[in-house]
Protein backbone atom coordinates (compact mmCIF):
# COMPACT_ATOMS: atom_id res chain seq x y z
CA UNK A 1 0.00 0.00 0.00
CA UNK A 2 2.81 2.36 0.96
CA UNK A 3 4.74 1.31 -2.07
CA UNK A 4 1.75 2.13 -4.21
CA UNK A 5 1.78 5.71 -2.91
CA UNK A 6 5.53 6.22 -3.23
CA UNK A 7 6.00 4.38 -6.46
CA UNK A 8 8.96 2.24 -5.38
CA UNK A 9 9.23 -1.27 -3.98
CA UNK A 10 10.40 -1.62 -0.40
CA UNK A 11 11.95 -4.94 0.55
CA UNK A 12 12.07 -5.31 4.32
CA UNK A 13 14.96 -7.29 5.76
CA UNK A 14 14.18 -10.87 6.76
CA UNK A 15 15.94 -13.86 8.26
CA UNK A 16 16.87 -14.81 4.71
CA UNK A 17 19.59 -12.16 5.13
CA UNK A 18 21.32 -14.67 7.41
CA UNK A 19 21.36 -17.47 4.86
CA UNK A 20 24.06 -17.61 2.23
CA UNK A 21 24.75 -19.90 -0.70
CA UNK A 22 27.78 -22.15 -0.57
CA UNK A 23 30.81 -21.23 -2.69
CA UNK A 24 31.76 -24.87 -2.40
CA UNK A 25 31.25 -27.76 0.05
CA UNK A 26 33.69 -30.07 1.74
CA UNK A 27 32.80 -33.43 3.22
CA UNK A 28 34.63 -33.77 6.53
CA UNK A 29 34.05 -37.15 8.22
CA UNK A 30 30.54 -37.26 6.90
CA UNK A 31 29.73 -33.69 7.89
CA UNK A 32 28.99 -31.36 5.04
CA UNK A 33 30.93 -28.13 5.53
CA UNK A 34 29.48 -25.41 3.38
CA UNK A 35 32.01 -22.67 2.59
CA UNK A 36 29.90 -19.59 2.25
CA UNK A 37 30.10 -15.87 3.02
CA UNK A 38 29.80 -16.52 6.77
CA UNK A 39 32.74 -18.92 6.86
CA UNK A 40 34.72 -16.42 4.81
CA UNK A 41 33.94 -13.76 7.42
CA UNK A 42 35.10 -16.02 10.24
CA UNK A 43 38.29 -16.82 8.38
CA UNK A 44 38.79 -13.12 7.69
CA UNK A 45 38.35 -12.40 11.40
CA UNK A 46 40.92 -15.06 12.23
CA UNK A 47 43.29 -13.68 9.62
CA UNK A 48 42.95 -10.12 10.89
CA UNK A 49 43.48 -11.30 14.44
CA UNK A 50 46.62 -13.22 13.55
CA UNK A 51 48.06 -10.58 11.23
CA UNK A 52 47.50 -7.67 13.59
CA UNK A 53 49.22 -9.44 16.45
CA UNK A 54 51.94 -10.77 14.17
CA UNK A 55 52.79 -7.34 12.86
CA UNK A 56 52.46 -5.77 16.29
CA UNK A 57 54.74 -8.22 18.10
CA UNK A 58 56.92 -9.64 15.33
CA UNK A 59 59.75 -7.33 16.29
CA UNK A 60 58.61 -5.98 19.63
CA UNK A 61 60.29 -2.82 20.74
CA UNK A 62 60.53 -1.32 24.19
CA UNK A 63 59.38 1.96 22.71
CA UNK A 64 56.40 0.62 20.76
CA UNK A 65 55.25 1.74 17.35
CA UNK A 66 51.64 2.70 16.72
CA UNK A 67 50.33 -0.80 16.02
CA UNK A 68 52.26 -2.38 18.85
CA UNK A 69 51.04 0.31 21.25
CA UNK A 70 47.45 -0.25 20.10
CA UNK A 71 47.57 -4.03 20.50
CA UNK A 72 49.38 -3.68 23.80
CA UNK A 73 46.60 -1.38 24.91
CA UNK A 74 44.05 -4.05 23.96
CA UNK A 75 45.91 -6.77 25.84
CA UNK A 76 46.41 -4.46 28.77
CA UNK A 77 42.69 -3.73 28.76
CA UNK A 78 41.76 -7.42 28.88
CA UNK A 79 44.29 -7.99 31.63
CA UNK A 80 43.55 -4.96 33.80
CA UNK A 81 39.83 -4.52 33.23
CA UNK A 82 38.63 -8.11 32.75
CA UNK A 83 41.06 -10.68 34.12
CA UNK A 84 42.43 -8.86 37.18
CA UNK A 85 39.17 -7.70 38.76
CA UNK A 86 37.46 -11.06 38.24
CA UNK A 87 40.29 -13.51 38.82
CA UNK A 88 42.90 -11.66 40.88
CA UNK A 89 46.01 -13.81 41.23
CA UNK A 90 44.69 -16.40 38.74
CA UNK A 91 44.35 -13.72 36.05
CA UNK A 92 47.43 -14.68 34.05
CA UNK A 93 46.43 -18.35 33.97
CA UNK A 94 43.21 -17.58 32.10
CA UNK A 95 44.48 -14.62 30.11
CA UNK A 96 44.95 -16.61 26.86
CA UNK A 97 41.31 -17.71 26.95
CA UNK A 98 39.97 -14.25 27.78
CA UNK A 99 42.17 -12.50 25.22
CA UNK A 100 41.05 -14.95 22.53
CA UNK A 101 37.41 -14.46 23.44
CA UNK A 102 37.63 -10.70 23.50
CA UNK A 103 39.54 -10.17 20.28
CA UNK A 104 37.95 -12.99 18.27
CA UNK A 105 34.46 -11.81 19.17
CA UNK A 106 35.41 -8.21 18.53
CA UNK A 107 36.87 -8.93 15.09
CA UNK A 108 33.76 -10.96 14.17
CA UNK A 109 31.45 -8.25 15.51
CA UNK A 110 33.11 -5.34 13.80
CA UNK A 111 32.28 -6.72 10.34
CA UNK A 112 28.72 -5.67 11.11
CA UNK A 113 29.74 -2.08 10.34
CA UNK A 114 32.38 -2.81 7.69
CA UNK A 115 31.28 -1.11 4.47
CA UNK A 116 30.00 -3.51 1.75
CA UNK A 117 30.00 -6.35 4.31
CA UNK A 118 27.60 -5.20 7.00
CA UNK A 119 27.31 -8.66 8.35
CA UNK A 120 28.73 -10.20 11.48
CA UNK A 121 29.46 -13.88 11.95
CA UNK A 122 28.38 -13.32 15.56
CA UNK A 123 24.80 -13.14 14.32
CA UNK A 124 25.12 -16.78 13.28
CA UNK A 125 24.32 -18.52 16.53
CA UNK A 126 26.83 -21.32 15.88
CA UNK A 127 29.86 -19.14 16.67
CA UNK A 128 28.65 -17.66 19.95
CA UNK A 129 27.47 -21.16 20.85
CA UNK A 130 30.92 -22.70 20.29
CA UNK A 131 32.55 -19.98 22.39
CA UNK A 132 29.91 -20.26 25.12
CA UNK A 133 30.41 -24.01 25.31
CA UNK A 134 34.15 -23.49 25.63
CA UNK A 135 33.55 -21.01 28.44
CA UNK A 136 31.10 -23.46 30.07
CA UNK A 137 33.53 -26.37 29.85
CA UNK A 138 36.33 -24.20 31.20
CA UNK A 139 34.63 -22.89 34.32
CA UNK A 140 33.07 -26.26 35.15
CA UNK A 141 36.40 -28.01 34.63
CA UNK A 142 38.14 -25.45 36.82
CA UNK A 143 35.47 -25.96 39.48
CA UNK A 144 35.74 -29.72 39.38
CA UNK A 145 39.53 -29.56 39.45
CA UNK A 146 39.37 -27.37 42.53
CA UNK A 147 36.54 -28.97 44.50
CA UNK A 148 36.17 -32.45 43.02
CA UNK A 149 33.05 -33.43 41.09
CA UNK A 150 30.61 -33.75 43.99
CA UNK A 151 32.34 -30.99 45.89
CA UNK A 152 31.89 -28.74 42.90
CA UNK A 153 28.20 -29.61 42.57
CA UNK A 154 27.73 -28.85 46.26
CA UNK A 155 29.75 -25.67 45.90
CA UNK A 156 27.72 -24.34 42.97
CA UNK A 157 24.25 -25.53 43.92
CA UNK A 158 24.09 -25.11 47.67
CA UNK A 159 23.99 -21.78 49.43
CA UNK A 160 25.19 -22.49 52.97
CA UNK A 161 23.65 -19.35 54.46
CA UNK A 162 20.12 -20.17 53.19
CA UNK A 163 17.56 -21.87 55.46
CA UNK A 164 17.90 -25.64 55.16
CA UNK A 165 14.41 -26.18 53.83
CA UNK A 166 15.10 -23.89 50.88
CA UNK A 167 18.76 -24.76 50.60
CA UNK A 168 18.08 -28.36 49.63
CA UNK A 169 14.94 -27.84 47.60
CA UNK A 170 14.01 -24.78 45.64
CA UNK A 171 17.35 -22.96 45.86
CA UNK A 172 19.20 -26.11 44.90
CA UNK A 173 17.25 -26.33 41.68
CA UNK A 174 17.50 -22.62 40.97
CA UNK A 175 21.22 -22.52 41.59
CA UNK A 176 21.83 -25.58 39.44
CA UNK A 177 19.80 -24.26 36.57
CA UNK A 178 21.18 -20.75 36.70
CA UNK A 179 24.81 -21.73 37.21
CA UNK A 180 25.11 -24.84 35.09
CA UNK A 181 22.30 -24.77 32.54
CA UNK A 182 21.46 -21.16 31.83
CA UNK A 183 24.90 -19.56 31.68
CA UNK A 184 26.06 -20.96 28.31
CA UNK A 185 22.64 -20.27 26.84
CA UNK A 186 22.60 -16.64 27.95
CA UNK A 187 26.17 -16.17 26.75
CA UNK A 188 25.18 -17.51 23.34
CA UNK A 189 21.91 -15.71 22.94
CA UNK A 190 23.15 -12.37 24.29
CA UNK A 191 25.86 -12.20 21.67
CA UNK A 192 23.95 -13.70 18.74
CA UNK A 193 20.72 -11.79 19.36
CA UNK A 194 22.61 -8.51 19.64
CA UNK A 195 23.96 -8.96 16.16
CA UNK A 196 20.78 -10.37 14.65
CA UNK A 197 18.95 -7.34 16.00
CA UNK A 198 21.82 -5.06 15.05
CA UNK A 199 21.71 -6.39 11.52
CA UNK A 200 17.97 -5.82 11.28
CA UNK A 201 18.35 -2.30 12.58
CA UNK A 202 21.10 -1.45 10.14
CA UNK A 203 19.32 -3.16 7.25
CA UNK A 204 16.11 -1.32 7.96
CA UNK A 205 17.85 2.03 8.22
CA UNK A 206 20.01 1.50 5.14
CA UNK A 207 17.24 0.00 3.00
CA UNK A 208 14.85 2.71 4.14
CA UNK A 209 17.36 5.39 3.20
CA UNK A 210 17.89 3.79 -0.19
CA UNK A 211 14.17 3.42 -0.74
CA UNK A 212 13.39 7.04 0.10
CA UNK A 213 16.28 8.19 -2.03
CA UNK A 214 15.16 6.18 -5.04
CA UNK A 215 11.45 7.04 -4.67
CA UNK A 216 12.05 10.75 -5.18
CA UNK A 217 9.51 13.52 -4.63
CA UNK A 218 7.99 13.83 -1.20
CA UNK A 219 9.79 10.74 0.04
CA UNK A 220 13.01 12.79 0.32
CA UNK A 221 11.46 13.95 3.59
CA UNK A 222 11.94 10.40 4.85
CA UNK A 223 15.69 10.77 4.32
CA UNK A 224 15.74 13.41 7.02
CA UNK A 225 14.86 10.65 9.47
CA UNK A 226 16.56 7.57 8.09
CA UNK A 227 19.92 9.02 6.97
CA UNK A 228 20.99 10.41 10.38
CA UNK A 229 19.64 7.28 12.04
CA UNK A 230 21.77 5.12 9.73
CA UNK A 231 24.90 7.02 10.73
CA UNK A 232 23.99 6.93 14.41
CA UNK A 233 23.30 3.19 14.20
CA UNK A 234 26.71 2.52 12.71
CA UNK A 235 28.31 4.31 15.65
CA UNK A 236 26.01 2.41 17.98
CA UNK A 237 26.98 -0.93 16.42
CA UNK A 238 30.67 -0.13 16.86
CA UNK A 239 29.92 0.47 20.51
CA UNK A 240 27.93 -2.77 20.70
CA UNK A 241 30.75 -4.68 18.99
CA UNK A 242 33.20 -3.63 21.69
CA UNK A 243 30.67 -3.95 24.49
CA UNK A 244 29.54 -7.47 23.61
CA UNK A 245 33.12 -8.71 23.28
CA UNK A 246 33.83 -7.17 26.66
CA UNK A 247 30.71 -8.65 28.25
CA UNK A 248 31.38 -12.13 26.92
CA UNK A 249 34.96 -12.07 28.21
CA UNK A 250 34.15 -10.53 31.57
CA UNK A 251 31.25 -12.93 32.22
CA UNK A 252 33.49 -15.88 31.43
CA UNK A 253 36.10 -14.44 33.77
CA UNK A 254 33.49 -13.91 36.46
CA UNK A 255 32.20 -17.50 36.12
CA UNK A 256 35.74 -18.83 36.47
CA UNK A 257 36.39 -16.44 39.35
CA UNK A 258 33.17 -17.64 40.97
CA UNK A 259 34.19 -21.29 41.00
CA UNK A 260 37.70 -20.39 42.16
CA UNK A 261 36.39 -18.44 45.14
CA UNK A 262 36.52 -20.10 48.54
CA UNK A 263 33.08 -18.93 49.51
CA UNK A 264 29.93 -18.44 47.56
CA UNK B 1 -6.74 -13.06 12.53
CA UNK B 2 -4.87 -16.14 11.50
CA UNK B 3 -6.44 -15.93 8.11
CA UNK B 4 -5.28 -12.33 7.81
CA UNK B 5 -1.66 -13.22 8.58
CA UNK B 6 -1.90 -16.11 6.18
CA UNK B 7 -3.16 -13.87 3.46
CA UNK B 8 -0.42 -11.30 4.11
CA UNK B 9 2.18 -14.05 3.89
CA UNK B 10 0.65 -15.33 0.72
CA UNK B 11 0.61 -11.83 -0.67
CA UNK B 12 4.22 -11.36 0.29
CA UNK B 13 5.18 -14.57 -1.44
CA UNK B 14 3.23 -13.51 -4.47
CA UNK B 15 5.27 -10.30 -4.56
CA UNK B 16 8.46 -12.38 -4.29
CA UNK B 17 9.22 -11.04 -0.84
CA UNK B 18 11.28 -13.07 1.61
CA UNK B 19 9.62 -14.70 4.54
CA UNK B 20 11.42 -15.01 7.86
CA UNK B 21 11.79 -18.50 9.24
CA UNK B 22 13.30 -19.50 12.59
CA UNK B 23 15.28 -22.23 10.88
CA UNK B 24 17.28 -19.59 9.00
CA UNK B 25 18.99 -18.68 12.27
CA UNK B 26 19.82 -22.20 13.44
CA UNK B 27 23.45 -23.18 13.59
CA UNK B 28 24.82 -25.40 10.87
CA UNK B 29 27.16 -28.27 11.67
CA UNK B 30 29.83 -26.85 9.39
CA UNK B 31 29.72 -23.54 11.21
CA UNK B 32 30.22 -25.26 14.54
CA UNK B 33 33.29 -27.08 13.27
CA UNK B 34 34.76 -23.97 11.64
CA UNK B 35 34.04 -21.96 14.79
CA UNK B 36 35.76 -24.54 16.96
CA UNK B 37 38.78 -24.73 14.65
CA UNK B 38 39.00 -20.96 14.42
CA UNK B 39 38.89 -20.66 18.18
CA UNK B 40 41.50 -23.40 18.59
CA UNK B 41 43.88 -21.71 16.17
CA UNK B 42 43.48 -18.32 17.79
CA UNK B 43 43.70 -19.72 21.30
CA UNK B 44 46.99 -21.48 20.63
CA UNK B 45 48.34 -18.50 18.75
CA UNK B 46 47.45 -16.25 21.67
CA UNK B 47 48.62 -18.66 24.32
CA UNK B 48 51.91 -19.70 22.75
CA UNK B 49 52.95 -16.61 20.86
CA UNK B 50 51.07 -13.37 21.55
CA UNK B 51 51.10 -13.38 25.34
CA UNK B 52 54.68 -14.59 25.74
CA UNK B 53 55.77 -11.83 23.37
CA UNK B 54 53.68 -9.34 25.27
CA UNK B 55 55.15 -10.47 28.57
CA UNK B 56 58.63 -10.29 27.10
CA UNK B 57 58.05 -6.74 25.93
CA UNK B 58 56.73 -5.68 29.31
CA UNK B 59 59.64 -7.36 31.05
CA UNK B 60 62.11 -5.71 28.72
CA UNK B 61 60.48 -2.35 29.20
CA UNK B 62 60.49 -2.76 32.94
CA UNK B 63 64.14 -3.70 32.89
CA UNK B 64 65.01 -0.81 30.65
CA UNK B 65 63.15 1.69 32.78
CA UNK B 66 64.64 0.24 35.93
CA UNK B 67 68.10 0.26 34.37
CA UNK B 68 67.70 3.83 33.27
CA UNK B 69 66.46 4.88 36.67
CA UNK B 70 69.37 3.15 38.33
CA UNK B 71 71.73 4.80 35.89
CA UNK B 72 70.18 8.17 36.58
CA UNK B 73 70.45 7.52 40.31
CA UNK B 74 74.10 6.55 39.91
CA UNK B 75 74.80 9.64 37.80
CA UNK B 76 73.10 11.81 40.36
CA UNK B 77 75.10 10.27 43.17
CA UNK B 78 78.30 10.79 41.24
CA UNK B 79 77.39 14.38 40.51
CA UNK B 80 76.67 14.98 44.17
CA UNK B 81 79.97 13.40 45.12
CA UNK B 82 81.78 15.55 42.58
CA UNK B 83 80.02 18.65 43.83
CA UNK B 84 80.97 17.81 47.39
CA UNK B 85 84.53 17.26 46.24
CA UNK B 86 84.59 20.57 44.44
CA UNK B 87 83.14 22.30 47.44
CA UNK B 88 85.83 20.87 49.70
CA UNK B 89 88.47 21.71 47.15
CA UNK B 90 87.16 25.23 46.90
CA UNK B 91 87.13 25.62 50.65
CA UNK B 92 90.64 24.18 50.76
CA UNK B 93 91.78 26.58 48.08
CA UNK B 94 90.29 29.50 49.97
CA UNK B 95 92.03 28.40 53.15
CA UNK B 96 95.23 27.96 51.23
CA UNK B 97 94.91 31.41 49.72
CA UNK B 98 94.27 32.92 53.14
CA UNK B 99 97.21 31.05 54.52
CA UNK B 100 99.46 32.25 51.70
CA UNK B 101 98.34 35.84 52.13
CA UNK B 102 98.89 35.62 55.88
CA UNK B 103 102.29 34.09 55.31
CA UNK B 104 103.22 36.74 52.79
CA UNK B 105 102.12 39.42 55.20
CA UNK B 106 104.18 37.84 57.96
CA UNK B 107 107.16 37.49 55.68
CA UNK B 108 106.85 41.10 54.57
CA UNK B 109 106.62 42.23 58.20
CA UNK B 110 109.60 40.18 59.11
CA UNK B 111 111.51 41.50 56.15
CA UNK B 112 110.64 45.08 56.99
CA UNK B 113 111.60 44.56 60.57
CA UNK B 114 114.86 42.95 59.51
CA UNK B 115 115.66 45.73 57.09
CA UNK B 116 114.80 48.33 59.67
CA UNK B 117 117.01 46.67 62.21
CA UNK B 118 119.77 46.27 59.72
CA UNK B 119 119.49 49.88 58.60
CA UNK B 120 119.55 51.03 62.18
CA UNK B 121 122.49 48.87 62.87
CA UNK B 122 124.26 50.14 59.82
CA UNK B 123 123.54 53.72 60.63
CA UNK B 124 124.75 53.15 64.13
CA UNK B 125 127.79 51.47 62.73
CA UNK B 126 128.40 54.42 60.45
CA UNK B 127 127.93 56.87 63.29
CA UNK B 128 130.17 54.77 65.49
CA UNK B 129 132.79 54.61 62.81
CA UNK B 130 132.54 58.30 62.24
CA UNK B 131 132.90 58.94 65.92
CA UNK B 132 135.78 56.54 65.99
CA UNK B 133 137.37 58.34 63.10
CA UNK B 134 136.82 61.69 64.72
CA UNK B 135 138.26 60.45 67.90
CA UNK B 136 141.24 58.98 66.06
CA UNK B 137 141.72 62.21 64.16
CA UNK B 138 141.52 64.20 67.29
CA UNK B 139 143.99 61.91 68.96
CA UNK B 140 146.26 62.13 66.01
CA UNK B 141 145.96 65.91 65.92
CA UNK B 142 146.44 65.98 69.62
CA UNK B 143 149.50 63.82 69.30
CA UNK B 144 150.86 65.92 66.52
CA UNK B 145 150.06 69.04 68.39
CA UNK B 146 151.70 67.75 71.45
CA UNK B 147 154.84 67.01 69.51
CA UNK B 148 154.79 70.42 67.91
CA UNK B 149 153.94 72.13 71.15
CA UNK B 150 157.05 70.59 72.57
CA UNK B 151 159.28 71.81 69.79
CA UNK B 152 157.52 75.13 69.74
CA UNK B 153 158.03 75.46 73.41
CA UNK B 154 161.66 74.69 72.94
CA UNK B 155 161.88 77.24 70.15
CA UNK B 156 160.09 79.79 72.15
CA UNK B 157 162.33 79.09 75.02
CA UNK B 158 165.33 79.50 72.80
CA UNK B 159 164.06 82.77 71.52
CA UNK B 160 163.25 83.97 74.98
CA UNK B 161 166.57 82.98 76.10
CA UNK B 162 168.18 84.52 72.97
CA UNK B 163 166.74 88.06 73.59
CA UNK B 164 165.93 89.87 76.62
CA UNK B 165 162.39 90.57 76.65
CA UNK B 166 160.03 92.61 78.59
CA UNK B 167 156.66 91.42 79.26
CA UNK B 168 155.18 93.24 76.35
CA UNK B 169 157.79 91.87 73.95
CA UNK B 170 157.22 88.50 75.42
CA UNK B 171 153.59 88.64 74.62
CA UNK B 172 154.24 89.90 71.16
CA UNK B 173 156.62 87.09 70.61
CA UNK B 174 154.08 84.51 71.53
CA UNK B 175 151.49 86.09 69.28
CA UNK B 176 153.86 86.21 66.42
CA UNK B 177 154.76 82.65 66.95
CA UNK B 178 151.26 81.45 67.05
CA UNK B 179 150.49 83.40 63.94
CA UNK B 180 153.42 81.77 62.35
CA UNK B 181 152.45 78.32 63.38
CA UNK B 182 148.78 78.46 62.66
CA UNK B 183 147.93 81.34 60.47
CA UNK B 184 144.16 81.81 60.81
CA UNK B 185 143.70 78.69 63.03
CA UNK B 186 142.31 78.29 66.54
CA UNK B 187 141.17 81.79 67.54
CA UNK B 188 140.91 82.62 63.85
CA UNK B 189 139.36 85.36 61.72
CA UNK B 190 140.20 88.33 63.80
CA UNK B 191 142.46 85.99 65.71
CA UNK B 192 145.10 88.61 66.12
CA UNK B 193 142.78 91.14 67.45
CA UNK B 194 141.14 88.73 69.78
CA UNK B 195 144.40 87.42 70.97
CA UNK B 196 145.54 90.91 71.52
CA UNK B 197 142.34 91.76 73.28
CA UNK B 198 142.56 88.75 75.51
CA UNK B 199 146.19 89.61 76.23
CA UNK B 200 145.17 93.14 77.04
CA UNK B 201 142.41 91.79 79.25
CA UNK B 202 144.78 89.57 80.99
CA UNK B 203 147.18 92.55 81.30
CA UNK B 204 144.50 94.72 82.63
CA UNK B 205 143.50 92.03 85.06
CA UNK B 206 147.04 91.65 86.19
Amino acid sequence: MISAILGAEFHPPSTKDFVFDCYFSVDLFGIQICFNFIIALVLASVLIYVLLFLFAFRKPRTVPGKLQALMEMGLEFVREQIAMPMLGPAADRFLPLLVTFFFFIFFMNIFEVAPWVNFSASSRVAFPLVLAVIAWVTYNAVGIAKHGFLGYLRFTCIIPSAPAILRYTLLLVIEFVSNIVIRPITLTIRLAANFVAGHFLLALAFLGTEFFFLSGGLSYLGLVVTAPISVALVAFEVFVAILQAFIFAILTASYIGGVLAEEH
Amino acid sequence: MHALIGSILAQAEEHGEEVSEAADLYPAAGELIVGLLAFAVLFFFTWKWVLPKFKEVLEQRKEQIQGEMEKAEATRGEAEKLQEEYRTQLAGARDEANRIIEEARATADQLRRDLQAKAEEESQAIVGRAQEEIRAERDRVFQELRAQVGSIAVEIAERIVGQSLDERAHQRLIDEFIDEVAPGAGVNGNGKGTATDSAKDREGGA
